[in-house]
C-alpha cells in the first residue's frame, strides 16, 4: 500500500469515497500545539490518508483593521502575526512604507534592524525546536530550548525595550540606539548558544530515537517544494537555496557574508538540521553587524530635519528617536509599494496602496506559515499517525500568522 | 550490527549530556514575588505624566495604536490632557516617543494586579502618581540578568 522506494516513504493521497476502512480523527482546535488550528485526520488502521488542515481559529482581520487607521498604527497590529517573530514581521511593513513614502533610512538604522532581526530569527528557531521536541514527547528539548530563547529575548529587550513587541523600526529608521555593553552581553549569549547547539545534537537531533523519527520522514521532493510554493527552511532543506535576505534588498544584508544553507534530503531532519545552521548563520552576521555598523543617526534626515532643534540635538546624542508631529498622521502617496523579507518561518510579503491619506488604501500581507501550510496535505499521507506529530513539528508551522 | 554499536553511542551521548546537567542545572528561573529582576535601561512599563511639562498638545493621543490614551477635557476648558485606559495600552510606547514635551515617560513597572477593570483606567491626575511596583513594596529582593558564557542567563 506504501511507495516505498529506495526504503523512503513518498507522500500518496490513498482515500477512495464511500470506503468504511477509513475513519476520521479531529485533532484540535484546542491548541494542538503552536496555536489553535485543527486537522481533520482521516485513518486507515494507523496509516493517514488525508490531512485537511482546517485554519481559520485565529483570524484577527488585521488587514483590514490596517486599512482603517494611520499608517505608522499598522506596525504594533502586524507585529501581532507572529508574536515571537515580531521585527521580523514588521521590518517587511516598513521597508515597503518607506519605498512608498521615499524615505532612505541612514546606514545605521539599517545595520540595527538586522541586529534585531537576527536575534529575532534566533529565537524563532529555538521555539520552534522546544514546540517539535514536545511533539515528539521530548520535554528535555522543549525546555532547553524555551530556557536559551530567554537570552535572545533579554538581548533584545535591552535593545528595544520590550521583551516581544519590540516595535522597533519606524518609517525612516530605528527608535533606539545600541545599549551601553551590548557587544559583550551578545558575545556571551553567542558562545552560550554555540555550546548549546552541541548539547542540543546529542540529546535530540543525534539522539538514535529521534532520529529514528525524523530520518527519511516527511519528505519534500525539490520539485514539489517549488512548485508548492514553500517557504523558509522547509523550502532550503529540500535544496532549493532561495532566501529573502538576498532576494530583496532590506537591511544591511547587501554589506554582510552568510551563507544560506540547504540540505538535499527534504525531510524532518533536514528541516531541523537547516533551523540548527541557520542559529550558527545569525550569530556570525550579528558579529559582522557589531563590528562593521557605521556611526551616524538612526533617523532619516528628512524626520529629523522637523524636529526643534533642541529635541534634535539630544536625539542625536542619547540615541533615542523622538518623532516629529508629522507621525501621528502620516499621508501615505498614491502608488503602491511591495516588500519581502525572511522570517524565521520563511519569507514575508508585503503589498501597500496608498491613496494620499493617511491610512493604507489596501495593505495585503502574505505570511511564509500560509505559504506553507499546504504541507501537511501533501506529506502526512502514507506515514503512520505516530509520524503526524513529527511532521508537524519539523514544519514550525505558526497559526496565527498564517491565519492574519 | 554497526548500527547498534552506533546507536548505542547515541544513547549514551544523550543520557550524558542529560546528566550533566543533573549535576550542574541550568536554572534561570527566579521566584518572584520574593526577588524581583530589575528591567533593563529604557524598559518599556507604566506610564508617568508630568501636568507641568504638557502643553495639552494631544498628540499622544493622537498617535496611540490601541485607542487607550484619550484626552480628557474638564469643564469649561477647550484642550484636554491625557489618560491611559490600560485595559487597552499595549506599551508601545509611541505616546512618549511623539510628546514633543517630554511630558510622558515610561517607568520600570510592569507588574501591578488590579482587582477590578475600572482600576485599570488611569485618568489625567492618577497617570501623574508614580506607579509602584507591589513587589517590591513588599520587600522583594530586587537582582540584575547577568550575561553568562557558561550558564546563559544569571540573576544577582
Ligand atoms: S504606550 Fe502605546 S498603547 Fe499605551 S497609551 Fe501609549 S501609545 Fe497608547
Ligand atoms: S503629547 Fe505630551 S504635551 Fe502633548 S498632550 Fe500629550 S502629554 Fe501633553
Amino acid at each position: 500500500m506504501l511507495s516505498t522506494s529506495s526504503g523512503v516513504v513518498y507522500s500518496r493521497l490513498l482515500l477512495r469515497e464511500g470506503d468504511e476502512s477509513v475513519y476520521e480523527l479531529f485533532i484540535g482546535p484546542q491548541h494542538p500545539s503552536s496555536g489553535h488550528m485543527r486537522f481533520i485526520v482521516r485513518l486507515q488502521g494507523d496509516v493517514i490518508v488525508s490531512v485537511d488542515p482546517d485554519i481559520g481559529y485565529v483570524h484577527r482581520t488585521m488587514e483590514k483593521l490596517a486599512e482603517g487607521r494611520e499608517a505608522i498604527k499598522a506596525i504594533p497590529l502586524l507585529e501581532r502575526l507572529t508574536i515571537i517573530d515580531s521585527h521580523n514581521a514588521t521590518v517587511g511593513l516598513v521597508t515597503a512604507m518607506e519605498r512608498l513614502l521615499d524615505v532612505e533610512p541612514p546606514p545605521r538604522a539599517l545595520y540595527l534592524r538586522t541586529l534585531l532581526s537576527e536575534i529575532n530569527r534566533i529565537a524563532s528557531h529555538l521555539y520552534g525546536m522546544g514546540i517539535a521536541g514536545i511533539m515528539l514527547n521530548h520535554s528535555t528539548m522543549f525546555m532547553w530550548a524555551f530556557g536559551d530563547r530567554e537570552v535572545w529575548l533579554q538581548l533584545a529587550e535591552e535593545l528595544t525595550g520590550a521583551r516581544l513587541t519590540h516595535t522597533y523600526s519606524v518609517p525612516g529608521g530605528v527608535r533606539r540606539d545600541l545599549p551601553q555593553g551590548f557587544g559583550e552581553k551578545f558575545e556571551k549569549a553567542a558562545r552560550y548558544m554555540e555550546r548549546r547547539l552541541q548539547d542540543y545534537m546529542r540529546i535530540f537531533l543525534e539522539n538514535p530515537q529521534v532520529v529514528a523519527r525524523y530520518e527519511g520522514v516527511g519528505v519534500l521532493k525539490k520539485s514539489e517544494a517549488s512548485r508548492l510554493g514553500v517557504v523558509g527552511p522547509n523550502l532550503r532543506a529540500s535544496g532549493v537555496k532561495y532566501d529573502a535576505r538576498l532576494a530583496d534588498d532590506y537591511g544591511a544584508y547587501k554589506d554582510l557574508e552568510f551563507e544560506v544553507p540547504t540540505r538535499e534530503e527534504g525531510d524532518c531532519m533536514a528541516r531541523m538540521l537547516v533551523r540548527v545552521e541557520e542559529i550558527k548563520q545569525s550569530i556570525s552576521i550579528i558579529r559582522q553587524v557589531l563590528r562593521k555598523m557605521p556611526d551616524g543617526p538612526i533617523l532619516s534626515e528628512k524626520y529629523l530635519k522637523l524636529l526643534p532643534p533642541k529635541t534634535r540635538e539630544r536625539v542625536l546624542q542619547e540615541g533615542r528617536v523622538k518623532f516629529p508631529a508629522l507621525f501621528a498622521s502620516l499621508k501615505l502617496p498614491a502608488g503602491e509599494a511591495v516588500a519581502r523579507a525572511e522570517m524565521g518561518h520563511g519569507e514575508i510579503f508585503y503589498h501597500i496602496t496608498g491613496d494620499g491619506s493617511a491610512k493604507p488604501y489596501r495593505l495585503r500581507v502574505v505570511t511564509p506559515s500560509f505559504r506553507n501550510v499546504i504541507l501537511f496535505r501533501y506529506l502526512a499521507p502514507g506515514h503512520r499517525f505516530m509520524d503526524f506529530p513529527a511532521i508537524y513539528g519539523s514544519l514550525d508551522y505558526f497559526p496565527p500568522e498564517a491565519d492574519r | 550490527m554497526s548500527s547498534y554499536v552506533k546507536n548505542f553511542g547515541g544513547h549514551v551521548r544523550a543520557v550524558l549530556t542529560g546528566l550533566k546537567y543533573l549535576v550542574k542545572p541550568n536554572r534561570i528561573t527566579v521566584y518572584y514575588p520574593e526577588y524581583y529582576v530589575e528591567p533593563p535601561e529604557g524598559y518599556r512599563g507604566m506610564i508617568k505624566y508630568y501636568p507641568e511639562k504638557c502643553i495639552q498638545c494631544g498628540l499622544c493621543a493622537m498617535i496611540c495604536p490601541a485607542g487607550a490614551m484619550k484626552m480628557y477635557v474638564k469643564k469649561g476648558e477647550k484642550k484636554g490632557r491625557p489618560g491611559v485606559n490600560y485595559q487597552r495600552c499595549i506599551f508601545c510606547g509611541f505616546c512618549v516617543d511623539i510628546c514633543p514635551q517630554d511630558a510622558l515617560e515610561m517607568t520600570k513597572v510592569h507588574d501591578v494586579a488590579f482587582s477590578s477593570l475600572e482600576e485599570l483606567v488611569f485618568p489625567p491626575e492618577k497617570l501623574a502618581v508614580e506607579v509602584q511596583s507591589p513587589a517590591l513594596l513588599r520587600g522583594a529582593v530586587k537582582v540584575k540578568p547577568v550575561f553568562d558564557e557558561e550558564r546563559g542567563l544569571r540573576h544577582e
